[in-house]
């Protein structure tokens, strides 16, 4: 036999059977496999992740008697959760009833615009958050522990606001490091996670603006 | 989803989804997964149709776009090329249809990137090279080249079961 590739698209899907449509049932209860709906998900629940651990953080932080800290913490999530509420709102905006070039550009758009968002925030928010714990420490009553003992194995004349110089020196090149790579630890983190599709989605859109010509 | 909706709007057209998500997936599973998928989606951006294209367009776009944002890695390992060359490798896809020349067409046409995929799966649809531009969002020049080498490289792969070309 010898058909085109044509010919026999045509004549195989004639009185075939197997296009019988699958049994569509309990549609809202299927987990979405499509990127957008899983990021959706994922942003919606990282949302309630970021209120809970909100509560957590208060009670936990209050527990161990730094109620301040706890407090500033959610200060600081804060903001992240209503980055993340905007995102969504963002991405739901997207219809995917454009063309396929037009919905990808769209749709790596929104993502691109969606981790700038993000890294933007977490710059200020890890060396924030790492300011937050330092200070808590230094104030602490076993902080203050430490810092004797500290004082004794290193003994100087400079301290400042009951610190000695060179622990000062050693936290701040610590948050001038956080400052430079927390754009960095961002990125990487959230390429170990999303690395390979956002490798694939990259893919398509070469192949097709080279379609586009 | 309103169970008129899909009786009247998606029903009638399940073949056009089932063909598109037949070259995307590699098990009933997967399949039956990005079946419904591609149903929700259709319900979702139905208030979006503009009436400017064919209700048959909107199906192929939805349709193409769900399959290729797609998350679900292969079961089955398929390595998706963008060259012209196939892998030695043959995949042996289940016999997802009773047609032998089908399945062998989809186990060729599931070798390809997922661009190529969609392209060829429109042209074997008869939709003209301005339909195929304008569902995948390419330019009408590019499409005819780029089908005369996907179709060159089906027929390499097919070519030993018997297969001309045309």
């Amino acid at each position: 036999m010898n058909k085109s590739i044509e010919s026999m698209w045509k004549e195989g899907f004639i009185n075939e059977p197997n296009l019988s449509v699958p049994k569509v049932n309990a549609l809202y209860n299927r987990k979405s496999q499509n990127i957008v709906d899983k990021l959706q998900s994922m942003f919606a629940l990282n949302i309630k992740a970021l209120i809970i651990g909100c509560i957590i953080m208060m009670i936990m932080m209050s527990l161990i008697g730094a109620p301040f800290l706890g407090l500033y913490i959610c200060c600081l999530l804060i903001p992240l959760v209503i980055i993340a509420k905007k995102e969504l709102t963002k991405s739901t905006a997207l219809s995917k009833g454009q063309s396929s070039y037009d919905y990808l550009v769209n749709f790596d758009h929104w993502l691109k615009s969606s981790i700038s968002t993000y890294a933007v925030y977490y710059r200020f928010f890890y060396p924030l958050l790492f300011i937050g714990m330092v200070t808590q420490a230094l104030v602490s009553k076993a902080g203050g522990q430490v810092i004797a003992f500290i004082l004794k194995l290193f003994p100087t004349d400079i301290v400042l606001l009951g610190v000695p110089y060179y622990l000062i020196v050693i936290l701040t090149i610590l948050f001038l490091v956080i400052i430079k790579y927390s754009d960095a630890l961002y990125r990487l983190d959230l390429n170990i996670v999303y690395g390979h599709q956002f490798k694939k989605l990259d893919e398509l859109l070469a192949d097709m603006k080279t379609l586009r010509g | 989803m309103g169970s008129d909706f899909y009786q009247i709007s998606i029903l009638p057209y399940s073949g056009i989804i089932i063909k598109i998500c037949r070259a995307y997936t590699n098990c009933q599973e997967d399949f039956e997964d990005y079946y419904q998928e591609v149903c929700l989606q259709i319900w979702r951006s139905k208030d979006n149709f503009n009436q400017q294209s064919k209700w048959s367009t909107w199906i192929y776009r939805i349709s193409l776009n769900v399959c290729l944002t797609h998350l679900k890695k292969s079961k089955s390992g398929i390595t998706d090329i963008s060259s012209d060359a196939l892998p030695d490798e043959v995949i042996d896809d289940s016999k997802a249809f009773i047609s032998d020349d089908i399945n062998q067409l989809y186990n060729a046409i599931k070798h390809l990137s997922e661009i190529d995929r969609a392209l060829i799966l429109l042209y074997l649809e008869e939709k003209t090279y301005a339909e195929i531009a304008e569902i995948t969002g390419t330019n009408t020049n590019n499409i005819g080249v780029r089908v005369k080498r996907i179709k060159e490289r089906l027929l390499r792969h097919i070519k030993p079961q018997g297969v001309k070309d045309e």
